[in-house]
């Protein structure tokens, strides 16, 4: 079992939120790192052991770059943040015989049409689905289609590039709108994953996040957050995550089953998952899971056991170090991924002070800069901050985030 | 000993890290040298950028660690919500 002088490589992409949770929770447990990004870091050339460039789109020419590092400087876990870099975690993993999930568990994760098929085939309950390609007539796609439907790409997240169409006419408008959003997205538009999109039908009812551990196969809950605010479209902006829920208790055991039926069926085994589900009258469905854990800053909503946040976990269970605990804390928690009201440039954010003063609050975090420019789903790709919750009940959260979010007010121009 | 390590830490600063941090438009100030804690700041692309962590805890701080292993830690003093032109920004993967 490695011991505290364990050397872990963190993939972090240049455009992460995680980068101070995981390289401090490093640091805490005593871990020796290696930082690898897909670009270089302004001081790889002086700490060229600990500082390592990758290039995240070719996950084979990265398991031949960090098997010839570990040859100096062995390996003992590797760990993604991002879903950017899961499945090069997997593919190196793989290479060094490292215990994490597979590579085929990753990629089937990661494609969001190749995990509702497996899902689908192996009775986990999905909305219906079907693959189109950007090179098909939308206008003649959208006569096939029931509606409402819900058109998204195949893999991006946090929502960017998903839109509800309700008829035909909104079909096309929005099969337009993901070509363009996927043209500027990705560095490899023509890339045959990103030449397709998923249509899937909308399945009514609440919405809820399961963020989870996976160890050895079995899957431990750490926490299932509701989200209070409908997402009914057209565009899938998260706003409040709170937990614990407050579905029935039959209701969580039921999402809890059906996510770990979700994860066999994927092959997942190790490491951290972050699914999404659907909840209503006929049960939960899956919307997606992914072999990672929750985005953003989300995860400051998290600690365990002693204090432990999410990243140690994450750490600790890759290191194949005995888990203290995987008891979330029992008071309730929350956060709020600020919403954008319009697009423009941020010039000033007034009102944190007093977002903050909010009784419950512990933090308010904006992550945009002045003279950042600002733009809302479904092109938007960055979230303009987060406001942090703990309190008694999960109710007593959710009206202080509410609360805080009145109280804070955005200068866009 | 504060003054003597502050001094070497500043050479160090001077001589190697922002020469290296100026390629991303950035800098490196120190702060001060107290108990064997180094306190530094970062600014212009460093500050507020989503890799700074990397750059202090991988980076600056072992690199400070190895050729002044008197020093036991480096605290970063930057206020990085208030940087305007960061390096790297973050968003959604």
């Amino acid at each position: 079992m490695p011991t505290s002088t364990s050397r872990l490589l963190l993939l972090l992409p240049t455009t992460t939120y995680r980068t101070e949770a995981f390289v401090d929770a490093a640091l805490k447990l005593g871990v020796e790192l290696v930082c690898a990004s897909e670009r270089p870091s302004a001081l790889q050339e002086l700490a060229p052991e600990a500082l390592v460039t990758l290039d995240f789109k070719d996950p084979v020419a990265c398991s031949e770059t960090v098997a010839r590092f570990a040859r100096r400087r062995p390996i003992d876990a590797v760990v993604a943040v991002d879903d950017l870099t899961t499945v090069v975690a997997a593919a190196i993993s793989e290479r060094l015989g490292l215990k994490a999930n597979s590579l085929s568990a990753a990629r089937a994760a990661r494609d969001k049409h190749t995990m509702r098929r497996c899902l689908a085939s192996t009775g986990v309950p999905v909305p219906r689905f079907r693959l189109i390609k950007l090179a098909d007539d939308p206008a003649a796609l959208a006569e096939g289609v029931e509606y409402p439907c819900v058109l998204k790409p195949l893999m991006l997240s946090a929502s960017r590039g998903v839109i509800r169409a309700n008829d035909a006419r909104e079909f096309v408008a929005a099969f337009r709108r993901i070509t363009a959003i996927l043209e500027d997205a990705v560095s490899a538009p023509a890339d045959e994953v990103h030449q397709a999109l998923l249509v899937e039908e909308f399945v009514p009812g609440r919405e809820v996040a399961l963020e989870g551990l996976l160890v050895g196969g079995t899957l431990h809950v750490l926490a299932l957050f509701d989200k209070p605010d409908p997402l009914d479209g057209p565009f899938f902006e998260e706003t409040l995550y709170v937990t614990p829920s407050r579905l029935p208790e039959t209701a969580q055991d039921r999402i809890a089953t059906v996510t770990r039926d979700a994860c066999s069926a994927l092959g997942l085994t190790e490491g951290p998952i972050h699914a999404e589900l659907r909840v209503n009258d006929r049960g939960p469905f899956v919307l997606e899971v992914a072999a990672r854990s929750i985005g953003g800053l989300c995860a400051r909503t998290l600690r365990f056991g002693t204090g432990l946040s999410l990243e140690e976990l994450i750490l600790c269970q890759a290191l194949g170090r005995p888990l203290e605990s995987l008891e979330r804390e029992r008071r309730s928690a929350g956060v709020m991924m600020i919403p954008i009201p319009r697009a423009g440039r941020l010039t000033a954010v007034r009102g944190i002070e007093e977002a903050a003063a909010v009784d419950a609050i512990e933090e308010v975090a904006i992550t945009m800069h002045p003279g950042q420019a600002v733009v809302p789903l479904p092109e938007g790709w960055q979230y303009l901050g987060f406001i942090f919750a703990r309190g008694e009940t999960p109710a007593a959260v959710e009206e202080a985030l509410r609360e805080a979010h009145t109280r804070l007010h955005f200068d866009i121009e | 000993m504060s003054a003597e390590l502050k001094t070497r830490v500043q050479e160090l600063i001077d001589s190697m890290i922002n020469p290296a941090v100026a390629g991303h438009g950035g800098f490196v100030e120190l702060i001060d040298v107290q108990d064997n804690r180094v306190y530094l700041q970062m600014g212009g692309g460093c500050q507020g950028c989503g890799a700074a962590d990397i750059t202090l805890k991988a980076g600056i701080e072992r690199l400070i660690k190895e050729e002044i292993p008197e020093v036991s830690e480096v605290l970063d003093t930057t206020d990085h919500a208030a940087g305007a032109n960061p390096y790297y920004t973050p968003g959604k993967a």
